[in-house]
């Protein structure tokens, strides 16, 4: 009986996640007339789509230093609160507020008539464009982004044993020395699946660069939309695909928790 | 210089009393025990010392040092805590090197230092090892070794031997009193388990809802308890009623008996304790009381045997001497195993009674 | 708690919250733009009700979250209880890896790969597309929901209701599913939210004719301002407003109740 169980459970597994992924292995090696070719990989190779690779990194990296660089002392702070659940709650409810309506939202604040602005302009400054500007991107990505950031690390910061601070304060440490050599440190496994969570969708966020980059930043995601929905070159985007899935795999490597390696 | 001081202490947490006028200075090297049940407010006191708590009012000195506002990270105070507070990103080396690091002792005599601290733990091989793959045992003597490194003043063990099985208990008991001789520092001990309270302390306090009700050595106390609370709390006791006929004379269920105490107005109401190991079964009739053996359950050591005098009153009487259940005997005891404790009186004027008398009766 | 540390929290919850309170206030605006305010007005709530299409995109979109989600709870749970009674330790940490791709996959991956699949197995895209989609990126999430209160309940209990003469059947409906019932529980409400909230992958696999509340915004978005997006967003946030207010007392509560208890 506990086959029968297991047979809606196992087919979802080989057709939702074994054929799509071999899928788009098998289509990345495939021209748009569907003859078999390395065309795909040698035009990512060639210097134009590296050149896109390393630039969304490039953003991805800086997309997660930031978030994490406001993120990690959020954290902190609302790990010492008397009603912490309630303050992380407050820092959830965001993330259940549809994603588009919050880019949506930037693009009325960072238009030219928006709220940015009139208040360069009520303190003396010109207007400037800040929508459709890497500077767009970066912050909605960045405001998108700290509750999902600050959530793992809270929850690892919380996990970390009251007498352990004690102690570190009855060795002579001060709060800073506390911080650095006691907290961080036991916090890092939060820190770990942190940046995890925001550096990969970081790569491949499209809907962000259409909405309030104007383009000006292409992503490994809008690339693949791009060759999808737009070019309708599905071995092209699926070249990306792979490429973005193998970055995917080095980063899960990379941040890999202690638990997941025992 | 050492010597703590504790000034009219309170600790309110929200609306609860958790401390009551705490007066108590602990002089220097000494071994102490605050004994209590839980919740009673002995880890709390502790946590003042240690300086985790800010007493609600009154002051804590150490020496002539008012150390109300200094941090936990400011004084010569260092803790052994009750789940051990290993860091467990950091092996057992680094663990007894943290406090050293701090405070920026130089390479050389760091080591010097840990390799003795891991000596006298006998820890030396394990210097390298998780924390993880340590035993309860071996966490509880690096503990120790971390705390002892940085040579504080003052050690405070919270309830640290009762995360153990009972053996290691008793060898950690040895092992600890043994330490202590050695370094010659203050060591304050937070258990509720009187054996080891017994068998360790210079000086042990008692304490109650706040309270320290009876402080004195183990003998003293054991021997002296100021009251039922004390005398239960520590070791098994009968204890009758009674009422005070004159100096060295008590009345239990009528009939006088000749004691040891004084002191206490004429016809005062008392408590009357014996400790079950001081009584002694006597064939019928050649005890105080003619007595019904009830129940006799073996000990290893010793027989637990519970007997019911004529009024109806439950004995428990400690001793190798056999018997059988349902046997008619009597039961005897010395004046100078009969304890007699006001109900009410407070410890200083028990302190004051006891002196009254002393030499007299 | 210093100064600094709660000028900090303060400045982010601002942060955080100040995008939404902006739209919400603009779609009061007589206006019709997100810069001057010119007077207040409930027109936007209004052609929001009664743009037939729009209600039609809102309907589809909890249509689809609530049956994605049905389904993807029950293969979650055959899923987890599978899982559950694999003793090969190989065996069981390959599945859950392979169960863990689709979580840490990139939208775009997930949508891509799956407009491959069903372009090959000739489904047309449209609502079977979008829901199969749904259950594909839910499975696994409610199988991660449900495991711990699998492994969290007492080892004996299953032997314990085999030694009372339980069937293999009676273990299952009596014993194991009755007692990870909040397991269950929150893998469906959690697949339910990933549900309403997913753009990317619908983005992908939805045709024409079929469309979601997110992949509807995204067309209005890029089509330029209009304060009907503000108003939907608007009451959005008062439902979840609501919701998470509810959800805090009555968490608060149980926590209180256990307590006592």
């Amino acid at each position: 009986m506990k086959r029968v169980l297991a047979i809606p459970y196992l087919l979802w597994m080989v057709v939702f996640v074994i054929l799509p992924i071999s899928f788009m292995i098998y289509y990345s090696f495939n021209d748009m007339s569907g003859n078999l070719t390395l065309q795909n990989y040698a035009e990512f190779l060639s210097s134009n789509y590296l050149k896109m690779t390393l630039n969304s990194f490039w953003y991805a990296f800086l997309i997660t230093v930031i978030t994490l660089l406001i993120s990690y002392p959020l954290a902190l702070v609302i790990s010492r609160l008397k009603h912490k659940t309630f303050w992380l709650l407050i820092i959830i409810i965001p993330t259940w507020i549809n994603i588009l309506l919050k880019t949506y939202a930037f693009i009325g604040i960072l238009g030219i008539n928006g709220v940015v602005n009139t208040i360069f302009e009520t303190i003396g400054l010109t207007q400037i464009q800040l929508l459709f500007s890497d500077f767009a991107f970066i912050t909605v990505a960045v405001y998108i982004f700290i509750p999902f950031m600050v959530l793992p690390i809270f929850n690892s910061i919380n996990g970390i044993n009251k007498n352990l601070i004690s102690a570190s304060y009855d060795l002579g440490a001060s709060k800073w020395e506390t911080l650095t050599r006691v907290i961080f440190p036991l916090s890092l496994e939060g820190v770990k699946s942190g940046i995890q969570i925001t550096f990969i969708p970081a790569l491949s966020l499209f809907m962000l660069s259409r909405l309030v980059a104007g383009n000006k930043v292409v992503t490994l995601g809008t690339a693949i939309e791009q060759q999808f929905l737009i070019n309708e070159n599905w071995g092209m985007g699926s070249t990306v695909g792979v490429f973005l899935i193998l970055f995917m795999v080095f980063v899960m490597l990379a941040t890999r928790t202690k638990k997941e390696s025992v | 210089m050492t010597e703590i001081r504790l000034q009219n202490i309170h600790q309110y947490f929200d609306d609860a009393h958790i401390l009551k006028n705490i007066d108590f200075t602990f002089s220097e090297g000494k071994f102490y025990t605050i004994l209590g049940p839980s919740g009673c407010g002995k880890t709390t006191l502790l946590k003042i010392i240690g300086g985790f708590v800010n007493p609600t009012s009154g002051d804590l000195y150490f020496g002539d040092k008012k150390m109300n506002d200094i941090p936990a990270n400011k004084r010569q105070v260092n803790t052994v805590f009750q789940d051990y507070a290993l860091f467990p990103h950091l092996n057992v080396y680094e663990n007894v090197a943290f406090g050293l690091k701090i405070k920026k002792v130089s390479k050389s005599e760091r080591d010097e230092r840990i390799k003795e601290a891991l000596r006298f733990t006998n820890l030396t091989d394990f210097k390298e090892r998780d924390i993880e793959s340590l035993s309860g045992g071996q966490k509880q003597r690096v503990a120790i070794a971390r705390a002892i490194v940085n040579e504080p003043d003052i050690l405070l063990l919270d309830e640290s031997l009762s995360a153990l099985d009972h053996n290691l208990r008793v060898e950690m008991q040895y092992e600890l009193k043994e330490l202590q001789q050695k370094l010659g520092i203050t060591f304050i001990f937070v258990t509720h388990d009187q054996e080891e309270a017994l068998a360790l302390s210079d000086e042990i306090l008692v304490m109650d809802r706040g309270h320290i009700v009876q402080a004195g050595s183990p003998k003293d106390i054991y021997d002296e308890p100021l009251n039922r609370y004390v005398a239960d709390f520590i070791g098994e006791s009968n204890i009758v009623e009674g009422e005070m006929l004159e100096d060295g004379k008590v009345s239990i269920y009528g009939r006088a008996y000749e004691c040891v105490d004084g002191g206490v107005k004429r016809g005062t109401p008392v408590e009357v304790m014996v400790r079950p190991e001081d009584i002694i079964l006597k064939p019928a009739g050649e005890g105080h009381l003619n007595v019904t053996v009830d129940s006799i359950l073996f000990r290893g050591v010793h027989y637990e045997i519970c007997v019911l005098d004529e009024d109806g009153y439950e004995w428990v009487i400690h001793t190798t001497q056999r018997s059988e259940e349902g046997k008619k005997v009597s039961i005897y005891f010395d004046k100078e195993n009969m304890h007699i404790m006001v109900p009410g009186e407070k410890e200083e004027e028990f302190n004051e009674r006891l002196e009254s008398y002393e030499g007299i009766l | 708690m210093n100064t600094l540390s709660k000028s900090f929290l303060t400045l982010m919850i601002i942060f955080l919250y100040f995008p939404i309170l902006y739209l919400a206030f603009y779609s009061f605006n007589a206006g019709g733009t997100m810069s001057n305010f010119d007077g207040f007005t409930l027109d936007y709530y209004k052609s929001v009700i009664e743009n037939k299409a729009l209600m039609t995109v809102l309907m589809n979109t909890i249509a689809v979250a609530l049956i994605s989600s049905g389904i993807s709870t029950v293969i979650g749970l055959f899923g987890a209880l599978f899982l559950y009674f694999i003793r090969q330790r190989y065996v069981k940490n390959t599945l859950l890896t392979l169960n863990n791709v689709l979580i840490v996959s990139p939208d775009v991956i997930i949508g891509a790969s799956l407009l491959i699949l069903f372009s090959l197995f000739g489904i047309t895209l449209g609502s079977v597309s979008v829901i199969l989609a749904h259950v594909a990126f839910s499975v696994p999430i409610v199988v991660l929901m449900i495991l711990p209160s699998l492994y969290q309940q007492n080892n004996n209990l299953v032997l314990a209701a085999q030694d009372l003469g339980a069937s293999a059947w009676d273990v299952l409906t009596k014993v194991l599913i009755p007692n990870i019932k909040p397991g269950i529980f929150a893998g469906f409400l959690m697949a339910l939210t990933y549900s309403l909230d997913d753009f990317a992958v619908t983005f992908f696999v939805t045709g024409n004719g079929f469309s979601t509340l997110s992949v509807e915004i995204y067309a209005m978005a890029r089509r330029g301002i209009t304060l009907e997006i503000n108003a939907i967003s608007t009451v959005i946030f008062v439902v979840v407003l609501i919701i998470a207010i509810i959800y805090y007392f009555v968490s608060d509560k149980n926590i209180k109740r256990g307590k006592t208890t």
